[in-house]
C-alpha cells in the first residue's frame, strides 16, 4: 500500500511515516505544494494525507487537480486548521476524511485503513483475522463462521485495532476514538477499559485466541 | 461631580449677568443725569424769566401805583409767579419743594427760584415756580423702561446665542453624536462630519486616529489568539505523534509507560485549551454567521445519549425531561452550548450523584448535585474557576456565555437545596 504523506513540518511527517511504515505501508513525503503537485501527477498513491497549509500554496488546489483528473486516491486532509467550515469545505471537494491536529497516530491509521478498505474493496469487504472476519458492509463479525454480537463501540474498537496491528495504543487514544470531540473533556477514561473487556471476554467467548494484549494497565495491542 | 451644564449656557450665563448689571446701574445714573439737566435748564429759564420781568417792568415807565397794580395782578393770575416787597437785599436762592397744588389738585415737584427784583426803585421778592415731574415717577419711569430694554436684550440674547452659537458649534454637536455610536466590538469606525472651520476638522482627524488605532489593537489582540493559537497546533501535533512513537518501543516498563500516560494528559489538556481559546476567538470573529432551524430537543437527546459511558463511569442518575424546542441559530455553536453545559455538569458532579436535564419552551434547566454555591460572578470568565484537580479547560462556560450573548439568550446561574443549577432562556 501507497501512501503519500504531503506536509511541511518534517518532524511530524516522519513520525506518521516511522509509524506507518512499521504496518507495511511505503511511504512517500512532499513537503512543499510544488513537490506535492509533480507527485499527485506523476504516481498513485492508495490513500494521501494532505496538510492544507503548505510553503507555496493550498492543499486545497492539490485536491482539486485530483479529483479534475478523477484520480481514485484517498484523501484525508490533516489540518491544524480544525474549524468545521474548513472540514465540511474539504469533504464537499472529495476528501475522504478529515483529521485535525493535533491527533493520534494510531487513530490516523484507522482511518487511513478504512479509507483503503473501502476504496480497494468494494462489495467483497471482508477482513479476515486468523480465526476472525469482519464483514465492513454488514457489520456482522463471526469466530469459526458463529456470528459474535458486538455493540456499536466494540466493533468500532475492534477495527481501530484491527487498523492498528501490532502497534500499541495509548488509552487516551482509544478514548478520543470512541467518544470523538467530548472525550478530550475528561481526564477519566476508564469507560475505554470496560469497553475493551466487553470485547475481550465476547471474542474469547467465541473462540478467538488471545491476541488483544493489555500493556502495564494503559496501552492495549492487537497482534496479528 | 456636581450638575452638568451645557455649553452653550456657559456662554450665555455671564454675558446675561453682565447686562443686568449694568442696566440695573444705568437706572439710578439714568436718573441723575436727567434730574440735573431739568434743574439746570429750569434754573437758566428762571433767570431769564426773571432778566425780562424785570427789564419789561422797568421800560414801561408806568407810575408807581400802576407798576404796584400789574405786580399785584401777575402775582395773582399768573400761576407760578409771587411778589412780596422786600425791605433789603438777600441772595438767591434756588430749591426743589414737593408739595400739594390745589390746581392740580395733587402732589406736585416744583423748582423754585426766589430772587430780588428791583422795579422803579423798589426792592421786590420774586418767587418762580415751575412744576415738574416728581423724583419718585421719573424713577419709577427709568426703572420701567430699563426694565423693558433688559428683556428685551435678553430675548436677544438668547435668540441669538440659540441661532448663532448653535450654528457654530454644529458640528461639535454632529460628532459627538457619531462618536456616541461608535462600537469597538462592530470592528468599524464610525464617519465623522466634514469640517470647515480648523478646531473642529483637527477634533475629527484626532478622533479618527483614535478609532482607528483601538480598532487595529481589538483586532491585533483578537488575532494574535487565534494565530497563537495556531502555531501550537503543529508542536502539538509533533509531541503527541512523538509519544504514539514512544509507546511502540520494545523496552518500555511500567513506570516509563505511567509517565508516558500522564504525559498524555497534559497534553491532551493543551490541546484542548488551545481548541477552546481558538473557538472564543472565532465566535468573537463573528464567525458562525449562517443560522438555521436548530431542533434543540432533538440535538440535546443526541448529545446526552453520547454521555452515556460517563454516567456509567460515575455512577450518576441522569434523568432527562426534554420537551420539544425549536429555534434559529447556527447548529455548531448550539452543539457546543449544550455540550459545554453537560461537560460541565457531569465534570463536577460527584459518584453517585444526580444530573437533570430540563428543556420546555424556551428555558433549559441543566442541575446536578453539589455541596456549595459557586461564586456566579466569576463562573462566566475565562481561566477563573480553581480547582486545577480537574480536567476543564476554564473556558467550556466562557464559552457558553459567548454563545448566548450572540442570540441573545439569558445563561444563569444558581444554588439551591444541594443543586448546582445552570439555566438558558432562549
Amino acid at each position: 500500500m501507497k501512501i503519500l504523506i504531503i506536509e511541511d513540518e518534517p518532524d511530524l511527517s516522519e513520525s506518521i511515516g516511522a509509524y506507518l511504515g512499521a504496518q507495511d505501508y511505503l511511504c512517500e513525503y512532499a513537503c512543499t505544494w510544488a513537490q506535492a503537485r509533480e507527485k499527485v501527477e506523476l504516481y498513485r498513491y492508495d490513500c494521501i494525507l494532505l496538510d492544507l497549509m503548505l510553503p507555496g500554496g493550498d492543499g486545497m488546489d492539490i485536491l482539486g487537480t485530483l479529483k479534475k483528473q478523477g484520480q481514485q486516491d484517498g484523501v484525508i486532509i490533516i489540518s491544524a486548521k480544525g474549524d468545521y467550515e474548513q472540514k465540511i469545505r474539504g469533504l464537499h471537494a472529495g476528501a475522504d476524511d478529515y483529521l485535525a491536529k493535533p491527533f493520534h497516530l494510531p487513530e490516523l491509521a484507522a482511518r487511513i485503513y478504512s479509507v483503503i478498505r473501502r476504496r480497494s474493496f468494494g462489495n467483497q469487504n471482508n477482513v479476515v483475522q486468523n480465526e476472525l472476519k469482519v464483514d465492513l458492509l454488514s457489520k456482522i463479525v463471526t469466530v469459526h463462521d458463529a456470528q459474535v454480537v458486538l455493540t456499536k463501540k466494540e466493533l468500532d474498537l475492534l477495527l481501530f485495532f484491527i487498523g492498528n496491528k501490532n502497534r500499541v495504543i495509548a488509552k487516551s487514544a482509544l478514548a478520543e476514538h470512541l467518544s470523538g470531540d467530548i472525550a478530550d473533556m475528561f481526564d477519566n477514561h476508564d469507560f475505554v477499559y470496560a469497553h475493551v473487556k466487553n470485547l475481550k471476554r465476547k471474542l474469547s467467548d467465541a473462540g478467538y485466541g488471545n491476541y488483544l494484549k493489555t500493556i502495564y494497565g494503559t496501552g492495549y495491542k492487537w497482534e496479528g | 461631580m456636581g450638575r452638568m451644564r451645557k455649553l452653550l449656557d456657559q456662554s450665555l450665563r455671564p454675558l446675561v449677568i453682565y447686562a443686568i448689571t449694568v442696566l440695573v446701574i444705568s437706572i439710578p445714573v439714568y436718573f441723575l443725569i436727567i434730574d440735573w439737566i431739568w434743574e439746570n435748564e429750569l434754573d437758566k429759564h428762571h433767570y431769564a424769566i426773571r432778566e425780562k420781568l424785570e427789564k419789561r417792568l422797568s421800560h414801561l415807565s408806568l407810575p408807581g401805583g400802576a407798576v404796584d397794580n400789574m405786580i399785584a395782578v401777575l402775582d395773582k393770575v399768573q400761576p407760578g409767579f409771587s411778589f412780596n416787597e422786600a425791605a433789603a437785599p438777600r441772595p438767591d436762592s434756588l430749591y426743589t419743594v414737593i408739595r400739594f397744588d390745589s390746581f392740580m389738585n395733587d402732589r406736585e415737584q416744583f423748582r423754585c427760584l426766589t430772587t430780588d427784583i428791583h422795579v422803579n426803585n423798589k426792592l421786590y421778592r420774586l418767587l418762580i415756580e415751575t412744576n415738574m415731574e416728581e423724583i419718585d415717577e421719573t424713577i419709577l419711569a427709568i426703572g420701567a423702561a430699563t426694565v423693558f430694554f433688559i428683556a428685551l436684550l435678553l430675548s436677544g440674547f438668547i435668540y441669538l446665542n440659540r441661532k448663532t452659537a448653535l450654528r457654530i458649534w454644529q458640528p461639535f454637536y454632529d460628532t459627538l453624536a457619531s462618536v456616541h455610536t461608535f462600537r469597538l466590538e462592530s470592528g468599524k469606525s464610525v464617519p465623522l462630519p466634514a469640517s470647515d472651520v480648523t478646531e473642529f476638522a483637527d477634533l475629527n482627524a484626532s478622533l479618527d486616529t483614535l478609532m482607528q488605532g483601538s480598532l487595529a489593537s481589538y483586532r491585533q489582540q483578537k488575532e494574535f489568539t487565534e494565530n497563537a493559537s495556531h502555531e501550537l497546533q503543529t508542536p502539538l501535533a509533533i509531541v503527541k505523534s512523538r509519544l504514539d512513537m514512544l509507546l511502540q518501543s520494545q523496552s518500555l516498563d511500567a513506570g516509563q509507560m505511567r509517565i508516558i500516560e500522564q504525559v498524555y494528559e497534559a497534553i491532551n489538556r493543551i490541546s484542548r485549551i488551545n481548541k477552546n481559546l481558538l473557538l472564543l476567538a472565532r465566535i468573537e470573529h463573528a464567525q458562525f454567521e449562517e443560522k438555521e432551524r436548530v431542533a434543540v430537543h432533538e440535538m440535546l437527546s443526541g448529545i446526552a445519549a453520547q454521555f452515556g459511558d460517563r454516567f456509567e463511569d460515575n455512577a450518576l442518575h441522569y434523568t432527562e425531561n426534554i420537551g420539544p424546542f425549536t429555534t434559529d441559530a447556527n447548529p455548531v455553536l448550539t452543539e457546543i452550548l449544550l455540550t459545554n453545559l453537560l461537560v460541565n455538569a457531569v465534570r463536577y458532579t460527584p459518584a453517585g450523584g444526580d444530573v437533570t436535564v430540563h428543556l420546555d419552551d424556551r428555558v433549559l434547566t441543566i442541575s446536578n448535585t453539589g455541596t456549595a454555591a459557586l461564586q456566579a460572578e466569576n463562573l462566566f470568565r475565562r481561566f477563573a474557576q480553581a480547582a486545577s484537580e480537574h480536567a476543564g479547560s476554564g473556558l467550556g462556560l466562557a464559552i457558553a456565555r459567548e454563545i448566548c450573548a450572540r442570540y441573545g439568550w439569558q445563561i444563569a446561574y444558581d444554588f439551591s437545596s444541594g443543586m448546582h443549577r445552570f439555566s438558558v432562556l432562549f
